[in-house]
């Protein structure tokens, strides 16, 4: 198992090197910080300066060379806009949106999960048939206008809860049941399918011949040798949820990574993009590897 | 990652315990943009500035643009020129800032130094460009600024330098101390900032006892977290926004829609051909409809509430047999007025820019022009705004939008007309002459002949294709007695609100 670990590390390393030599040298090629951090109206000589402060003047594989020798000090550099570390930004900003993926995933598998499974026991009856609607509505329902709509309706209209913001559990109902509604019909979906397969196995109805009750053979037996491809979208959802929910974190005011994202790099804030995709990149690659180690606790075959 | 994570639970529990207690003086004001920094040289930009700027870091001097009274004093009680061409200024005394250190004429001189100091990057520098200026302290209460050549607009200037304790580091700080009748208490970056107002503010105090700044970048948010109570002031927010006449106001905003004209390039260095650009376009048809009501036709590169705005010049009536007319008296002549050129807008500029220059673009294509459209995001849009201007494009017409609201035309004039103007599509003898007379010249003559400029450049000239001067959006929850004005786009000063 530790060999497992330390080839994917090793792997994810080397992924990451090219990430940042890719991410480097492409940010680069999106103009001149000093365009855009500087008034109109400034001095060529105001944006000499800016440039020569902030180690622009050099050339790009000095640059390079000078990034690569403070990354191996963890030294992600500061902040064009902000005049702050930038990977202290990048974590404050992660922070937020790892609890955010976190809590909306956990929310999101239980829900998801039961419904599937339950949905899949009847298949065609009617808890099946609102599921699959629900579900499917879900998947594809656009963000920005789930978040207006529940603004208008919980907020403005009914009063319930606050437009925005992070101030009290209050406020995270709105932006949880949003990011909730896309992955939440994707993994009832796929837990649908997957359950309706295993059902319908052998060992499945051997214990519905032995007379075993509903509730065992959907939950233990049927559910764990269902799990492996529910596993993987639940991966791949939470992979896209620890890459910052951008319209999410942007119309409820969530300081989350992805907002920050997007806007270091209209900024062209270089530091704190590269210290964003970093941390992202090593946290998805922590999760990847999770998602492993679930594969080898579920199915024996892989453990060994 | 854990300690992150309870650091951030703890400041909830605090938000939220802070919210429940708010007092009734207590107002929260939601901005769109997240500020990225808090220092006091950087308070010409507006994010900054409608946060600090007359709050917590003052101005020897304030331009009143919203009461229409001119250059008020504020840290300086009176001025007066010198013989040798210098500015004195006399400092209020009695003055402390709010880290308890006394204000006085040493603190003015390092506020000055620090902000044109070449190792930071302060947006100061930008308005005293072609001049160098030197400040010496004549007491602790007396100052005099020299600058070679001589400011008669000195004083206004100082209306934008912040000033900040002796101590002050020579680099950005992120805790500003400063003589404003608020000190930063609270900054969680991407979250809030909260002022609070402090003892021993040298004036009057005012009736805000903290102001928290949130920000969201949906304007229908902002709109509706005024709504709800959650806050009580979104100085911007969408027109479609704006349904309520009891909390929402337009004001003009200090921004100027024009299209700038290369003169340099055919066909655009005939009159005639500006001419035609200019009667091609019906303005009046664009305000109720693409741009909101209150939207006025713009004659002048700045607000007509600047001094020097000529009210007897008069837009150009949309006329488009006219234009037609003078385009075919240029093809005659041999002038290109065939030749493909492209508008060039930038998205994002103002809500609808898109329909507007396409609408435009149809316009001027009616009245025979041979145009494009083409638009670009900010950092391209900037390649054909500024000089160099990019010699392999072919001839274009430009799209932009320009801030005017320090109260002189001085801060546009020279970038967008004169010769060596940055944005300059003009280069004439004549407009720099009268530019820099314009601007050497003070009182009823600086406005006189600031006048006659405008007169020139829209009549004669015709250097540009001024459209419009724009409007803005704001709510303001119905306990406040606030209204927003052409200030609300750079400041916001909390001692102007009250309540009812």
């Amino acid at each position: 198992m530790f060999g497992f670990i330390r080839q994917r590390a090793i792997a994810s390393l080397i992924s990451l090197l090219g990430l940042v030599v890719l991410v480097f040298f492409l940010s680069r090629l999106t103009g001149d910080p000093a365009a855009l951090f500087l008034p109109i109206d400034a001095t060529d000589e105001m944006r000499r300066q800016f440039r020569e402060i902030h180690g622009l003047n050099d050339p790009l594989a000095v640059q390079f060379w000078h990034y690569l020798g403070d990354l191996a000090r963890l030294d992600f550099g500061d902040s064009l806009r902000r005049a702050r570390p930038a990977i202290e930004i990048v974590l404050e900003a992660f922070a937020w949106t790892f609890q955010l993926a976190v809590i909306t995933m956990a929310i999101v598998t239980a829900a998801a999960i039961a419904v599937g499974a339950l949905a899949a026991f009847r298949v065609g009856g009617l808890f099946d048939r609102i599921a699959s609607v629900t579900s499917l509505v879900g998947a594809s329902a656009p963000d920005f206008w789930i978040a207006i709509l529940g603004i208008v309706l919980f907020s403005v209209t009914l009063g319930w809860l606050p437009t925005s913001g992070t101030g009290t559990p209050l406020h995270w109902i709105l932006p949880i049941g949003v990011l909730f509604i896309r992955p939440f019909g994707l993994i009832v979906q796929v837990v649908r399918g997957s359950m309706i397969t295993a059902l319908s196995s052998a060992y499945v109805k051997t214990a519905r011949a032995k007379g075993v009750r509903s509730g065992p053979i959907i939950f233990v037996h049927a559910l764990r040798n269902a799990m492996l491809p529910v596993i993987t979208v639940i991966g791949d959802q939470a992979a896209a949820l620890l890459n910052g929910a951008v319209v999410v974190e942007t119309i409820f005011g969530f300081p989350g990574i992805g907002k920050l994202m997007i806007d270091s790099i209209l900024q062209r804030d270089f530091n704190v993009m590269l210290a964003a995709i970093m941390v992202t990149a090593l946290a998805i690659f922590l999760m990847n590897l999770l998602i492993d180690l679930a594969y080898a606790l579920l199915d024996p075959r892989i453990r060994h | 990652m854990i300690n992150r994570l309870l650091a951030t639970t703890a400041l909830a529990l605090a938000v939220s315990l802070s919210s429940a207690l708010a007092a009734e003086t207590d107002v929260r004001i939601v901005l769109s943009e997240d500020l990225d920094l808090l220092e006091p040289c950087m308070a010409t930009r507006s994010n900054i500035g409608r946060v600090i700027l007359e709050n917590v870091n003052e101005t020897l001097t304030e331009y009143d643009t919203q009461g229409g009274g001119g250059l008020r004093p504020r840290l300086a009680e009176r001025w007066e020129q010198q013989p040798d061409g210098s500015w004195r200024f006399h400092l209020r005394q009695g003055v402390t800032f709010s880290d308890g250190s006394t204000f006085d004429a040493r603190d003015v001189k390092h506020s000055f130094d620090r902000a044109m100091n070449s190792a930071m990057t302060c947006e100061t520098p930008r308005y005293f460009g072609g001049m160098t200026v030197t400040a010496t302290v004549v007491d602790d209460h007396t100052i005099d600024f020299a600058a070679d050549p001589v400011q008669p607009i000195l004083p206004l200037l100082m209306s934008l330098v912040t000033i900040v304790p002796e101590e002050t580091p020579v680099e950005f700080v992120r805790d500003p101390v400063g003589t404003g009748p608020y000190a930063v208490t609270e900054w969680t970056p991407g979250q809030q900032i909260v002022l609070t107002r402090r003892d021993g503010y040298w004036g009057e105090q005012p009736a805000v006892t903290s102001a928290t700044y949130l920000f969201r970048t949906d304007p229908a948010v902002r709109a509706a977290m005024v709504q709800t109570g959650e806050a009580d002031i979104a100085p911007s927010i969408a027109q479609t926004d704006a349904t309520n006449p009891a909390t929402d106001f337009s004001y003009l905003n200090s921004e100027t829609v024009y299209l700038r004209v290369d003169h340099s390039v055919p066909p655009f260095n005939d009159v005639r051909v500006r001419r035609a650009l200019n009667m091609a376009i019906d303005r009046a048809a664009f305000i109720g409809t693409l741009l909101p009501e209150g939207t006025e036709q713009a004659v002048a590169m700045f607000p007509p509430t600047t001094q020097g705005a000529n009210p007897d010049v008069k837009p150009w009536a949309f006329d488009l047999e006219g234009a037609k007319a003078l385009l075919e008296e240029a093809r005659a002549d041999g002038v290109p007025v065939d030749a493909e050129f492209t508008l060039i807008a930038r998205t994002e500029n103002f809500p609808g820019v898109t329909e507007v220059m396409e609408a435009t673009l149809q316009m001027l294509q009616d009245a025979g022009f041979n145009a494009k459209l083409q638009m670009f995001e900010v950092a391209d849009h900037e390649r054909f705004y500024s000089k160099p201007y990019p010699a392999d494009r072919g001839p274009y017409v430009l799209a932009a939008m320009h801030d005017n609201n320090k109260g002189d035309p001085v801060f546009s004039m020279f970038f967008k007309y004169d010769s060596e103007g940055r944005q300059s599509g003009v280069s004439d003898p004549g407009v720099n002459q009268m530019i820099a007379e314009a601007s050497a010249a003070t009182g009823d003559e600086r406005a006189r002949k600031w006048s006659d400029l405008v007169a020139h450049l829209h009549d004669e000239v015709v250097a540009d294709v001024l459209l419009w001067h724009m409007v803005g959006f704001s709510r303001v929850s119905e306990r406040l007695d606030w209204r927003p004005s052409i200030a609300t786009n750079s400041q916001l000063q909390l001692a102007q609100i009250g309540f009812r």
